[in-house]
């Protein structure tokens, strides 16, 4: 697994297919935190919300990463094609947690809050929460599932537009209770449960993808 | 290693078009089987379930190894890597260690001659270049079913016979080998057996492939034991006692080159052989003649004599030699 993660990590660098997602995030983070006095639970909403879209954008670019011919010869490679969608998923994971990482301290850096461990904690679990809730959106967005890369960007930019703003759990409720100006220690296990239901959604949506890659096969 | 076996495989693309119906085939080990057919017959399909990469709508596949070598008709260019750190790659990914993918992956690119850089991009190399990284991926480790989509495909001569050389030997050592191709010459150099598609049924066509199977170096158990019965001192013989017709085959390595070290004895239709100056004497049965010939060639071995009998053989060796 860690070989299949190590070239899909190199693929993605020499690719240069990860600047775009990352330089996107980075501007929003530098956009909407510099200067920010607000709570530091409202800051991480923005952080939290773009690694929604990057995630979701950086997972469809990891799976796309290898053409359908290239991906048979990683999948002979491995044994098992499920190997190599689970190292797909780990990549993007480990991606999302660097920039949930810089998203984290960025705010601290270039805004005023009062920095409390509680609301570090919420930061954490709500950026982790959407990361996840963007690799299911970006898997189900993937060539493995959708095959013509134009329905494929209508279907992610739907689903990371509702997410957010259309209240059905677990993104819009999560986002809108940490933009309140309630203490962030009460929002610490409602999140951490969010967290849970975004990482058993990303798990299903590799599955869902599985099946529909064998089933293109 | 067993059989692998296709039995009334189908497969399906979209609702309703059938790319194969009721395949039934057989992939023996340790030999070589062609698959022909017409363009967009489902060559590539009936290849990529029998590597394991689709699966089948109808029907079962069994017995396939756990190492698959797998080569596609196409590379595709994209890749940035280079040949060699694409390789490396996949070499851990199969389970080798860092370093160890690195000189395997030099080796193969070596023997396969890869021009244009084996540090350059992948995605800058030509296609018989970046065929021959595809072929290389398969070799990474040795595979007990290599299956090949039109290998020979943009490859130049040279790799040609590289190739052959890859596909006796993963024979040779038990292997399966599997691989299409539209030509004539091409499928009775390398196949054992062989398969015709047609409207996505499959019919194994008589005789398979055009020679015989020892030609390619298979190892016939029925003629090595043949061989093995006959007296050490004594002309070649059959079960009712005559003698059959044999050829003494003088071989030499070349000076500027090594060849590989090839286990004569173990040949089928090999009776004798005596070391002389620089090379090897063989007296081989007749019928195995040309099989050991190849079988030398591919090794990187020169022919120096082939004589017809082995009565020559002896006389020409003072009667003393030929004993193994």
């Amino acid at each position: 697994m860690l070989a299949l993660i190590r070239y899909a990590l190199a693929s993605l660098i020499h690719s240069q297919r990860y600047l775009a997602p990352a330089l996107l995030y980075l501007v929003v983070l530098a956009t909407f935190t510099i200067n920010d006095q607000g709570t530091l639970a409202g800051v991480y909403v923005v952080s939290a919300g773009a690694l929604l879209v990057c995630g979701t954008w950086l997972t469809v670019t990891i799976v796309n990463l290898d053409d359908p011919v290239q991906r048979a010869i990683t999948v002979s490679a491995a044994g098992r094609s499920r190997r190599v969608l689970a190292a797909s998923v780990g990549l993007a994971v480990l991606v999302c947690v660097v920039l949930a990482g810089v998203g984290l301290v960025f705010p601290l850096l270039s805004g005023h809050h009062v920095i409390t461990s509680a609301g570090l904690v919420t930061g954490a679990e709500a950026e982790l929460a959407c990361a996840f809730a963007g690799i299911a959106v970006g898997l189900l967005c993937s060539r493995l599932v959708v095959g013509r890369p134009g329905y494929s960007l209508i279907l992610a930019l739907g689903l990371v537009l509702a997410l957010p703003l259309v209240r059905i759990p677990p993104i819009n409720p999560m986002l809108r209770s940490m933009s309140g100006d309630g203490p962030a220690g009460h929002l610490v296990l409602p999140i951490a449960a969010d967290l849970t239901v975004c990482v058993i959604l990303s798990l299903a949506s590799a599955l869902v993808t599985q099946y529909f890659a064998v089933r293109r096969d | 290693m067993g059989v692998i076996r296709l039995e009334s495989v189908s497969k399906r693309y979209g609702p309703n078009r059938w790319v194969l119906t009721g395949v039934s085939l057989e992939v023996p080990a340790a030999e070589s089987v062609a698959i022909t057919g017409t363009n967009g017959a489902g060559k590539s399909t009936l290849l990529r379930i029998l590597a394991g990469l689709s699966r089948p709508t109808r029907g079962t596949v069994s017995g396939r190894p756990p190492v698959v070598g797998y080569v596609p008709d196409r590379f595709p260019p994209g890749d940035r890597l280079s040949a060699t750190e694409y390789l490396t790659h996949l070499g851990r990914v199969r389970g080798l260690r860092g370093a160890t993918a690195r000189v395997r992956a030099t080796e193969l690119l070596d023997r396969l001659e890869l021009a244009g850089g084996a540090r350059a991009p992948i995605r800058g190399l030509s296609k018989g270049n970046a065929q021959k990284v595809a072929l290389a991926q398969a070799l990474m480790i040795a595979p007990q079913l290599l299956v090949l989509d039109e290998p020979w495909s943009g490859l130049d001569a040279a790799a040609h016979g590289v190739l052959g050389e890859i596909i006796s030997e993963v024979v040779d050592a038990g292997g399966s080998v599997v691989f299409t191709d539209h030509r004539e010459s091409v499928i009775g150099a390398h196949a054992a057996h062989r398969y015709t598609i047609q409207a996505g049924r499959v019919t194994a066509v008589a005789g398979g492939g055009t020679i015989p199977r020892e030609l390619v170096g298979w190892p016939v158990d029925a003629d090595r034991t043949a061989s093995r019965q006959q007296p050490a001192d004594g002309p070649p013989g059959g079960q009712d006692g005559t003698a059959l017709p044999s050829a003494c085959v003088v071989l030499f390595a070349p000076r500027r080159a090594r060849p590989r070290e090839v286990d004569w004895s173990g040949l089928p239709g090999v009776v004798d052989l005596t070391p002389v100056a620089g090379g090897v004497r063989i007296r081989v049965t007749a019928h195995a003649c040309d099989a050991l010939l190849l079988r030398a060639l591919r090794a990187g071995w020169s022919v120096a004599e082939v004589r017809r009998d082995a009565a020559g053989c002896e006389a020409r060796d003072g009667g003393a030699a030929c004993s193994r």
